[in-house]
């Protein structure tokens, strides 16, 4: 075990990649964004630069060049920055890296993992703050992943790198800071296995992404309350890993859903149905969802983040379900 | 230029081209048949063409065509029988029968995915290409496309990546836009071929009537990107067959008559005009009989080993059950 940053732990992951695996390509540079990470990534690109294709401005056609090359017997990572930028290449993700597979009747695989940054960033407005993985949930052939840990991002973007369906990994910038243990051998985390970040008694905070670190700040203040919140992060979004979260929910009787996209027809949204549909006879109190206002996205700093949910928030929330 | 070919390699042209005339006759058959099966874009007078581009690729070269597809797959070598089976939606197709006639996919006779998207056979081939020249492999991606994808922005990146990358990519271009009535194509462009020509790529326009030409052309195309010189956008001219976009099975040009390949003052009709002049299954015919290259006899019992394959293929599509309702949802996954 090392203490290292998420950041870190994804280099790991790519760089045992590169090296065990001589037909795995990337294209798209800045995986680590720009924000100061990108200097773990220095030891990467020195070593497996030549493995990285630098590609125009051109989502679609990038997107299409890691479907058509997966096909073709390669393993792909494309890098799509700011998830905003990955709807230029809707089209190729859904109707084609989405249905190969099954419209081939399983004769075309497509080992694609689609990297992006989604959600509030800091003045990003509304063309750079996109969370979509209600979107890219809502559709058959995807799998979609959201890991929050160092150990779980090296874990899961291993098994991704590997499994032979197209993954969409929509990240955060905010997390690429985060530190934690991480095995310093090759591992991997199923993708479909849930996990229980903080252990409670009271409620079930199921989050993702951002939305885990705000969680388990808003279980650290309800703890002063003595109110005990159970925090479940899905990890994948697709496929879901309904029986840790029943079992959560089973277990406190109440649940609050924090997501940073909008409410309508969110993740969010899906966990709050998943409850009423198979632990209704469970439920203390009724379902809270937190999501992000359904605004585009407004530039000034104030404004930016009284549209999103907060750990306070999430605390007052959960503080509710207990009366 | 390549070399003279053949009388026997010329006959195996025109072998492949009439197979792929009386599958797709036969898809019309079963059409009109069988009111379940789906929206068909036949490749009826565009044989010349697939063929003869079909007859000069590798097995490892890799297609990616688009719906109008049904030729291409039965031109590299796909059966019949499971092709058939998958346009009407059997058990035994091609895809099991989660494609349909959009989306004819058969790995084997080196296809990867069948994108009825406009414009989606061109990214993927890129990307086919790229996979390719990484893995160290000399084959090339080939993308299918009509000339009405050109209005689609996908073209204009894909065309600059494959450039930029100097990527292993034969860009086919099928141009049957008709002079005089709207063109499939809305490009204030002046002729196609300026798109990929302004980045940089080589470009060739041939008369898709003429499989010979159409051969020589492909195999000269396919020799320079194997070279490794980057992409090429080889463009066929084509007059559009009448019957290429109904919404009701039917025969505009009849069922081909191969005698009217000799006997031309037979040929009638509202659409006599294209029957004459722009069916290039008839005019190879001709030309190979004119040349002495065959007898009229060789064509007609061509034309007799086809037919019966073809209805071969129906009877085994005809007998392949629908496949098992409880099995809708499998196979999301690998």
């Amino acid at each position: 075990m090392t203490v290292k940053t998420y950041a870190e732990a994804v280099v790991d992951a790519l760089s045992g990649m590169f090296r065990a695996d001589p037909n795995f390509h990337a294209i798209g540079r800045g995986i680590l964004g720009h924000g100061g990470h990108e200097r773990h990534a220095h030891a990467l690109m020195k070593e497996f630069g030549h493995r990285f294709t630098d590609p125009p401005t051109a989502e679609g056609a990038t997107a299409s060049m890691g479907i058509g090359a997966a096909m073709s017997g390669c393993r792909m990572f494309v890098h799509f920055g700011t998830a905003s930028f990955s709807l230029e290449a809707w089209n190729q993700l859904i109707n084609e890296a989405g249905v190969a597979h099954s419209m081939s009747g399983g004769q075309i695989r497509v080992p694609v993992v689609f990297h992006m940054y989604h959600g509030l960033r800091g003045g990003g407005s509304g063309q750079h703050s996109t969370s979509p993985q209600g979107m890219m949930a809502n559709n058959a052939g995807l799998i979609v992943m959201q890991p929050t840990s160092p150990r779980d991002v090296k874990g899961m973007l291993r098994a991704a790198l590997k499994c032979d369906n197209p993954v969409v990994w929509i990240d955060h910038s905010a997390l690429l800071g985060r530190t934690g243990e991480v095995p310093d051998e090759d591992y991997e985390i199923p993708l479909g296995s849930a996990e229980v970040k903080r252990a409670g008694t009271d409620v079930t905070i199921v989050a993702t992404s951002r939305a885990v670190l705000w969680a388990l700040d808003a279980a650290e203040i309800l703890a002063k309350d003595g109110i005990s919140a159970e925090v479940v992060d899905p990890r994948t979004l697709v496929p879901l890993d309904e029986n840790t979260i029943l079992t959560s929910i089973r277990k406190t009787g109440r649940l609050v859903t924090v997501d940073e996209a909008i409410q309508t027809c969110s993740f969010g949204s899906e966990i709050a149905a998943l409850a009423a549909e198979k632990a209704h006879d469970a439920l203390k109190a009724p379902v809270a969802r937190l999501a992000r206002a359904a605004t585009p996205v407004p530039f000034s700093p104030p404004l930016e983040k009284a549209i999103a949910p907060s750990p306070e928030s999430i605390a007052i929330a959960a503080r509710r379900l207990m009366n | 230029m390549a070399e003279t070919p053949k009388a026997a390699e010329r006959i195996a042209l025109f072998e492949r081209m009439l197979l792929v005339r009386r599958f797709e006759e036969e898809v019309l058959r079963v059409a009109q048949a069988h009111a379940y099966v789906g929206r068909q874009h036949l490749h009826i007078g565009h044989e010349a063409t697939g063929a003869a581009v079909a007859s000069v690729l590798g097995p490892e070269d890799l297609f990616h065509t688009t719906h109008r597809n049904h030729g291409y797959l039965i031109a590299r070598g796909a059966d019949p029988g499971r092709a058939l089976a998958e346009i009407m939606g059997r058990k035994d197709g091609l895809n099991s029968g989660r494609g349909g006639p959009w989306h004819l996919c058969d790995r084997a006779a080196g296809f990867q995915s069948t994108s009825a998207m406009v414009g989606g056979s061109v990214g993927l081939a890129v990307g086919a290409g790229f996979g390719l020249k990484k893995q160290g492999k000399t084959a090339i991606g080939v993308a299918h496309f009509g000339d009405g994808t050109l209005d689609e922005g996908i073209c204009f990146e894909s065309f600059n990546l494959a450039s930029i990358l100097q990527l292993p990519v034969l860009f086919l271009c099928e141009n049957n836009a008709k002079e005089g009535q709207r063109p499939s194509s809305m490009l204030a462009a002046r002729a196609l071929r300026d798109l990929p020509a302004a980045l940089q790529i080589e470009t060739v326009v041939v008369d898709g009537r003429d499989a010979d030409a159409v051969r020589d052309a492909a195999a000269d195309a396919v020799a320079f990107i194997r070279a490794g010189k980057g992409p090429v956008f080889l463009q066929a001219q084509l007059e559009r067959w009448p019957g290429s976009h109904q919404t009701r099975p039917e025969f505009p040009t009849g069922v081909t008559d191969l005698t009217l390949a000799w006997d031309r003052d037979r040929i009638s009709g509202t659409h006599a005009d294209w029957i004459r002049d722009h069916d290039g299954i008839l005019l190879y015919a001709a030309k190979l009989v004119a040349e002495k290259a065959v007898s009229r006899d060789d064509i007609l019992a061509v034309d007799g080993r086809v037919t019966s394959r073809i209805q071969a293929a129906r009877a085994f599509a005809e007998d392949s059950p629908f496949p098992d309702a409880a099995s809708a949802a499998d196979g999301v996954f690998a």
